[in-house]
């Protein structure tokens, strides 16, 4: 009998102990869990309404955002991904909530551990979202003032200027994630270095006939200027 | 009307002044070469053609670091013989000022429109301070319009080189006679003449911290004043010969500014060119008469070279709003030699169109898209000067007509792209 409640019964009572006494935690868990899933829900239907209702798309229009989300795929409007996005932020943040009900210690570190990592992500993706804008913008700005002034290499400046800005952005965001700290600057600085040497180097040996054609030019002014008078 | 305060030794003329019949006002920035003669043809303009009136000249100033404000204070008409004059003349006032706000030529207008609301002045005109060709008729002409017949509004008639004045002829003119149905001829000539009731109107207006402030000061001027209903008119004043512009001045910026303002007013006044159906000419005062202009030197395989650079390079760009047609031509356009080279009117009126609704439509970038007008302004350009080449006066103007009809014929297509 002894025998038999030691090692059948007792690891029963035990597990059932357990069980009980997890329960109302498991059972707030999936309660945390369904409002989260209902408030993400309903938060998306409000917020997509309201962003409709200010007038967001057409700010986002004037932006340059929908230009750029087009670019990336993203056919949908402006206001209903913000407000998806939102809710989604919203139902994981319930999840987070609903696994530290559980009260689990490992979980319940981990999940700290997220939180507080977070917040880097969220920073790492804004520099990367801001790096793609800006270099778009300045890479075109770039483009139309080089061919406006008639260099010859415009589309190259165009590119070097954009992607110079979304690798320094790129830089930037895994430098907030934490990854490889120091190496990525270093690398970041000895590939950008290498970069301006090997351009200075090119233009110097194979562009010497050039800037002296250049300089010949300016500063003998053989080049037949115009007159007209634009305005 | 947004707050707007003298500096002191500028309000104690003002009130020393009190009020004047008359004020010229001359915008400047480093003119120290051509400055004291626009001053001498005004002032000689004065006493010959108003010598009865309270005069007054106004010189508003960019910071110049050549002395131009100090020859405006020290210039005057000595000798009043030499003018043919004989009666006697009242005293002429003269004010120079530094103006403030964003560098340029609209913001020197501005403190002029002040200035002559603060004296309550009846008649106005504003006159370039890099001028080689003004006379004293000119004040005659672009004030007594407004003097004598009532007039808002005196814009210039100029004979000019037939390449001088490109943004202009193959813009700024086809385009406003085509929205506005008034036939300006030179709407961004930069000398006008204008009522003291229309300078009130203008300080109504707030638009000093945009391209207004800069080259967009004269499109802004004849289109407020045309859409507005104030009377309009012209004044030929003979040949329009100039101080050689600065040959670093960046064309791309100039461009964008004022077809960046034209733009702009075509949304201030929407309602307005969209119920204008034809264009008609307006009165035009003064003598008209044929005038020798000096050459004007073109370098039309560099223009080329811009001009296929640019198709090259900017094509994605335009592919966002340029119709399929226009695309297609400019891709054969690029590789033209320049005996072959030619941009038609209706491929041109196509691309400036579109550029407008682009624009409306807030396609990309403002400055971004109208930067990127430049290749293909340069281009047009080239056309224009091949095809006139061997073309006198008379037949060049029949070419600006030409394009104008074109302007006003597609005006249609315009309008259902807009809405």
């Amino acid at each position: 009998m002894n025998i038999y409640e030691t090692v059948i019964m007792e690891p029963f009572q035990k597990f059932y102990d357990k069980v009980i006494q997890f329960l109302p935690n498991f059972i707030t868990s999936i309660f945390i869990l369904i409002v989260g899933i209902a408030l993400g829900f309903l938060l998306k239907i409000i917020l997509s309404r309201l962003f409709t209702a200010i007038g967001l798309d057409k700010a986002s229009e004037k932006s340059g955002t929908v230009e750029l989300l087009k670019k990336g795929g993203v056919t949908e409007p402006f206001s209903a991904l913000l407000s998806r996005i939102i809710g989604w932020i919203t139902v994981i943040i319930f999840a987070g909530i609903s696994l530290s009900a559980l009260q689990i210690p490992s979980v319940e570190t981990l999940f700290e551990r997220f939180l507080l990592y977070l917040p880097n992500i969220f920073t790492a993706l804004l520099i990367l979202l801001f790096g793609y804008l800006l270099g778009n913008f300045f890479g075109r700005a770039a483009l139309i003032a080089s061919v406006n002034a008639g260099v010859r290499f415009s589309n190259l400046i165009g590119k070097f200027t954009k992607y110079l800005i979304l690798i320094l952005s790129g830089t930037m965001a895994l430098e907030q994630l934490g990854i490889g700290k120091g190496t990525i600057v270093i690398t970041f600085a000895i590939i950008f270095g290498g970069i301006v040497l090997a351009l200075a180097i090119a233009f110097g040996l194979g562009g010497r006939g050039l800037a002296k054609d250049y300089l010949e030019k300016k500063i003998k002014s053989e080049e037949k200027k115009d007159e007209i008078n634009h305005l | 009307m947004t707050n707007f305060a003298f500096r002191k030794d500028v309000q104690t003329r003002i009130d020393e002044i009190r009020e004047a019949d008359i004020l010229v006002g001359i915008p400047s920035y480093n003119n120290a070469k051509t400055i004291g003669h626009v001053v001498k043809a005004v002032h000689a303009g004065f006493a010959k053609y108003f010598p009865e009136k309270k005069c007054v000249l106004v010189n508003s100033d960019g910071g110049s670091t050549d002395g131009t404000m100090d020859i405006v204070q020290n210039t005057t008409v000595e000798d009043y013989q030499s003018v043919l004059l004989s009666h006697r003349v009242s005293p002429f006032f003269k004010l120079t000022t530094p103006y403030h706000g964003i560098p340029g030529k609209g913001s020197a207008f501005r403190t002029i429109f002040e200035i002559a609301n603060a004296l309550d002045a009846k008649a106005c005109a504003v006159v370039d301070s890099d001028l080689r060709s003004i006379t004293p008729e000119w004040v005659e002409l672009l004030l007594k319009p407004v003097m004598d017949n009532d007039f808002d509004y005196v814009a210039p008639l100029y004979h000019r080189h037939k390449y001088d004045g490109t943004i202009t002829n193959s813009i700024v003119y086809p385009i406003t006679r085509a929205l506005y149905g008034k036939r300006i001829r030179q709407p961004i000539g930069g000398d006008f003449g204008f009522s003291g009731r229309l300078a009130k109107f203008y300080l109504t207006k707030d638009v000093w911290e945009t391209d207004v402030a800069r080259f967009g000061i004269d499109i802004w001027m004849t289109t407020t004043a045309i859409a507005n209903n104030f009377r309009v008119c012209q004044s030929f004043l003979g040949a329009k010969i100039h101080d050689a512009k600065d040959p670093g001045a960046d064309l791309s910026a100039m461009l964008y500014q004022v077809v960046s303002a034209t733009f702009d007013l075509m949304e201030t006044y929407g309602d307005v060119w969209k119920s204008i159906k034809v264009s008609e000419p307006g009165p035009v005062f003064g003598f008209q008469y044929a005038v020798g202009l000096e050459p004007v030197a073109v370098n039309l395989d560099r223009m080329l070279e811009r001009f296929s650079l640019g198709v090259r390079e900017l094509k994605d760009i335009w592919k966002e709003f340029l119709p399929q047609g226009v695309l297609a031509f400019l891709d054969k356009a690029e590789g033209l030699k320049k005996e072959e080279f030619n941009i038609p009117e209706e491929i041109w009126v196509e691309i400036i169109y579109s550029f407008a609704v682009a624009a409306h439509k807030k396609k990309m970038n403002r400055e971004h898209l109208l930067k990127s007008l430049t290749p293909l302004y340069i281009g047009r350009t080239a056309s224009f000067v091949i095809e006139a080449w061997n073309s006198d006066a008379q037949e060049v103007e029949e070419k600006i007509e030409r394009l104008c009809k074109v302007f006003e014929e597609k005006k249609t297509i315009l309008m259902e792209r807009w809405d």
